[in-house]
C-alpha cells in the first residue's frame, strides 16, 4: 500500500509575501488575543502558595513534579482554564493533559499542592470525569500524581455527592480498570477520606515514605464525639485530641507498604517515586508507531507561522481550509475524498507522524454556481447543505471500517434553512450525521478553529454529540454561541418592537435590551469564556496545534482496541477508483 | 489580451485589494465582497496589471457584474 501514502496530492501554496503584508494587522490581532489567554494561564498556574514555601516543607509542588515526571517538551496541558463552578480560586484543583513519559504516551493528572493541600473544589469532579474519559476513548494509561487534602468542607455540598461527584472518580477508574486501562499514581503528603480513595483507587501505587491515606483523617478522628453544638470546653477537648492524632497520622507507609501492602513501592525521596514511575511506563502495554506508520514522519511543507496570515480573527471573513490544513499534516500532502461533491465541506486522508487520520473541516466562501442544487439561492461556505451531509455520512463510515481517527475542523454558521432545505431533508440528514458518528467507534479530535453554531456545531465533531470526541480544542479566533447575537436579538425582540410602536411607545428601551443581549453573546462565546466553561478543553496557539494532533496521533494509536490491516484499507482505494 | 473579472455573486464591495496599475498574478486577492453574512475574498483569474476598476467600495453588485478589467 505504500504507493498510496508515499506521495499523496499536495495540498497548499507558498505565501506571497504582499499576503503576509496584507494579513499583517490579523497576525499582530491573533498574537495579541493569545497572550491574554497566555497571561490567564500563567494566573492559573501561579494560583496559591509559591514554589518556595511549597519547596520549604520538603515538598515539590506539582508543577516540579510533572517537570521530572514527563519527556522534555512532550506536556500539552488540558483544561488549564476550566473552572465551572466559577470559584474564586481560579481553578478546579487538578492540572492535567497528554504527555510522554519514558517515551510512551499517558493522559496524566495531578493535584495542585500549592492550593489547600490539593483539596476537592467545586468543579473539579466535571474535570476528572474529562480527564478518566480521554483515557477511556484513547485507551492509553492514566498516570495520578496524588496530593490531595480531601473535601473544602465548607463547601461540600457543591460536589460531595451526586451523579457526577467527586466519588464518580472511583467508578471510572474501576471502569478504566475493566477495560485494560492501568492506572498509576504517585501518591505525596497527607491523603484523608476522599484523598484516600484518590490514594487506594488505582491500580499500582507508588508511594513517597512521608505519605500516608486513609478512610478518615486526623481531623476526623479527633472530633468523632461532638455533642451536636461546641462550647470553650470541647474545644479544649479538641485541642488536646488534635495534638496526640496530628502526631500519629492514620495509613501511613508502616501500615500501607509494611502490613496492607497496599503501597507497591515506597521511596526515600519525592524525586524517586517519579522515576520509578517513568521506569514502570516501559512495561505497559504500546505498540511501536512503525507497527501503524503509512510513511515515515515528516513536518507540513509550510510554517505554521502562516496560520495567523491564513485564519482570519474576523468571523465574517472567508479562508481558504485547504491552505490552513497545509500547515498543520505531514509533508503538506493528503488524498481527497469526493473532490467533485459536498463542496462546502472538505474530507480527505492525512498524516500525522507518518500515522493515517480522516479529516474533516468546513469550507468557506462561494461556493460552485447552481449548488446547493435543491435550491434557487447561491451557497457559501461554513453553511452546510445536502450533499455535503451525505459525502460526511459517507466518509466517517468508512473511516470506522478503516478503524481510522478522525480530526474535525469546525468553522460553521449552521446547516442551511427554509423550506426548501427542508424539503431536501437536512433535518434527517443532521441526525443521520449523529448516527454515523455514533456508530463509528473510533478516537476524533475537534479543532473549534473559528465559529461553532446551531445544530451544526452538534454533528461536526462537537463534544456535546459525540461521544467518541477525546478533546476538543479552541484557538484564539474560536467563538460558540446558538446563533450570532444579532440574529438572537431579532430573533427575541423584534415582536416587542412591533407592540411598542403600536402602543406608541418609545422604542430606545427595547433597542437597549438589544445591544445588550447582542454584548452578552459576545462575552459569553469568546475564547476564554469557551475555556472556563468547558465548551473546548483548551484554548491553544495557532502555532501549538500541529502539537497537539501530535499528541493525539501517538495516543490513539499507541494501542488502539482495534486494526485494520494497510492493505485491508478502503478508502485510498474508493479515493484512487 | 484583456481578462475581465466578473462578481461572482451579488453583494457589496467592502474593499479594493489592488489599484490600477498593480501587476497581480493568478490567484491573487483583488477585492472583498460582503455576501450572504460574509466577506468573500475575490480571486485573480489570471496574471496580468490592473487596467481598469470598475467598481468602489460600497457599491452593490449583482452576480456577472464586471469588477475589473486586467490586461
Amino acid at each position: 500500500m505504500h504507493q498510496y501514502f508515499k506521495h499523496m496530492d499536495p495540498l497548499g501554496k507558498e505565501l506571497k509575501d504582499k499576503v503576509r503584508t496584507r494579513t499583517r494587522e490579523n497576525l499582530e490581532a491573533l498574537r495579541q488575543a493569545e497572550e491574554e489567554i497566555q497571561a490567564a494561564r500563567k494566573t492559573v498556574e501561579n494560583f496559591g502558595l509559591s514554589a518556595e514555601k511549597i519547596n520549604s516543607r520538603g515538598q515539590l509542588t506539582i508543577w516540579q513534579r510533572l517537570e521530572i515526571l514527563l519527556d522534555a517538551d512532550s506536556w500539552r496541558p488540558l483544561h488549564m482554564l476550566y473552572n465551572p463552578a466559577e470559584n474564586d480560586a481560579c481553578t478546579t484543583n487538578v492540572v492535567d493533559g497528554l504527555a510522554r513519559i519514558n517515551g510512551r504516551w499517558a493522559v496524566v493528572i495531578g493535584f495542585d499542592n500549592k492550593y489547600l493541600a490539593g483539596a476537592w473544589v467545586p468543579g473539579q469532579p466535571e474535570n476528572i470525569l474529562r480527564v478518566t474519559d480521554l483515557a477511556k476513548r484513547l485507551h492509553v494509561p492514566l498516570i495520578w500524581v496524588v496530593n490531595c487534602s480531601g473535601v473544602k468542607l465548607p463547601e461540600q455540598e457543591k460536589f460531595y455527592a451526586g451523579r457526577r461527584c467527586s466519588g464518580t472518580t472511583f467508578f471510572r477508574h474501576a471502569e478504566l480498570e475493566q477495560m485494560g486501562i492501568p492506572i498509576l499514581a504517585g501518591i505525596y503528603g497527607t491523603n484523608p477520606a476522599g484523598g484516600g480513595y484518590q490514594g487506594i483507587s488505582p491500580t499500582l501505587l507508588f508511594a513517597h515514605k512521608n505519605c500516608n491515606i486513609a478512610v478518615g483523617g486526623a481531623g476526623i478522628v479527633s472530633g468523632m464525639s461532638p455533642k451536636g453544638f461546641f462550647d470553650t470546653e470541647s474545644a479544649r477537648d479538641l485541642i488536646d485530641a488534635g495534638k496526640t492524632h496530628r502526631a500519629q497520622a492514620p495509613g501511613g507507609v508502616e501500615i500501607h507498604h509494611d502490613q496492607t501492602g497496599f503501597f507497591r513501592f515506597v521511596f526515600e525521596q519525592e524525586e524517586d517515586v517519579l522515576y520509578a514511575m517513568r521506569d514502570y511506563m516501559t512495561r505497559l502495554p504500546a505498540y511501536d508507531p512503525d507497527f501503524f506508520r503509512v510513511d515515515a514522519p515528516k513536518p507540513p511543507a509550510f510554517p505554521s507561522e502562516d496560520l495567523y496570515h491564513l485564519l482570519p480573527l474576523n468571523p465574517k471573513r472567508t479562508y481558504v481550509l485547504e491552505e490552513v490544513l497545509a500547515r498543520l499534516v505531514d509533508g503538506s500532502e493528503h488524498m481527497e475524498y469526493r473532490p467533485d461533491d459536498g463542496f462546502e465541506v472538505y474530507t480527505g486522508l492525512v498524516k500525522i507522524d507518518g500515522l493515517l487520520f480522516g479529516c474533516i473541516g468546513n469550507r468557506q466562501g462561494i461556493l460552485p454556481n447552481g449548488y446547493p442544487e435543491y435550491a434557487d439561492y447561491p451557497g457559501i461556505g461554513g453553511k452546510l447543505y445536502r450533499r455535503g451531509l451525505i459525502k460526511m455520512n459517507e466518509f466517517v463510515t468508512l473511516c470506522g471500517r478503516d478503524r481510522l481517527p478522525i480530526i474535525w475542523l469546525q468553522d460553521t454558521s449552521g446547516i442551511d434553512v427554509g423550506n426548501a432545505a427542508e424539503k431536501a431533508e437536512l433535518l434527517g440528514l443532521g441526525q443521520s450525521l449523529v448516527y454515523s458518528i455514533q456508530q463509528t467507534d473510533v478516537p476524533m479530535l475537534l479543532v473549534m478553529l473559528r465559529k461553532g453554531s446551531a445544530a451544526a456545531h452538534y454533528i461536526l465533531g462537537g463534544p456535546t454529540a459525540n461521544r467518541h470526541n477525546a478533546f476538543t480544542l479552541g484557538t484564539a479566533a474560536t467563538e460558540i454561541y446558538v446563533m450570532y447575537g444579532e440574529t438572537a436579538a431579532v430573533a427575541t425582540y423584534t415582536r416587542r418592537l412591533i407592540k411598542d410602536q403600536e402602543a406608541g411607545k418609545p422604542l430606545d428601551p427595547t433597542v437597549e435590551k438589544m445591544n445588550e443581549l447582542v454584548e452578552k453573546y459576545h462575552e459569553t462565546s469568546r475564547p476564554l469564556f469557551c475555556a472556563r466553561t468547558g465548551l473546548v478543553d483548551e484554548i491553544v496557539d495557532l502555532g501549538a496545534i500541529r502539537g497537539y494532533l501530535q499528541a493525539f496521533a501517538g495516543a490513539v494509536y499507541q494501542n488502539p482496541g482495534s486494526i485494520c490491516p494497510h492493505h485491508h484499507l478502503m478508502l485510498p482505494r474508493i479515493i484512487r477508483g | 489580451m484583456a481578462e475581465e473579472i466578473k462578481a461572482p455573486l451579488a453583494g457589496k464591495v467592502i474593499s479594493l485589494s489592488v489599484k490600477v496599475g498593480d501587476t497581480i498574478e493568478e490567484d491573487d486577492e483583488i477585492m472583498i465582497l460582503e455576501a450572504l453574512k460574509m466577506e468573500t475574498s475575490v480571486y485573480a483569474s489570471a496574471d496580468g496589471t490592473v487596467r481598469e476598476i470598475k467598481v468602489r467600495p460600497g457599491d452593490s453588485v449583482e452576480e456577472d457584474d464586471l469588477l475589473l478589467v486586467l490586461e
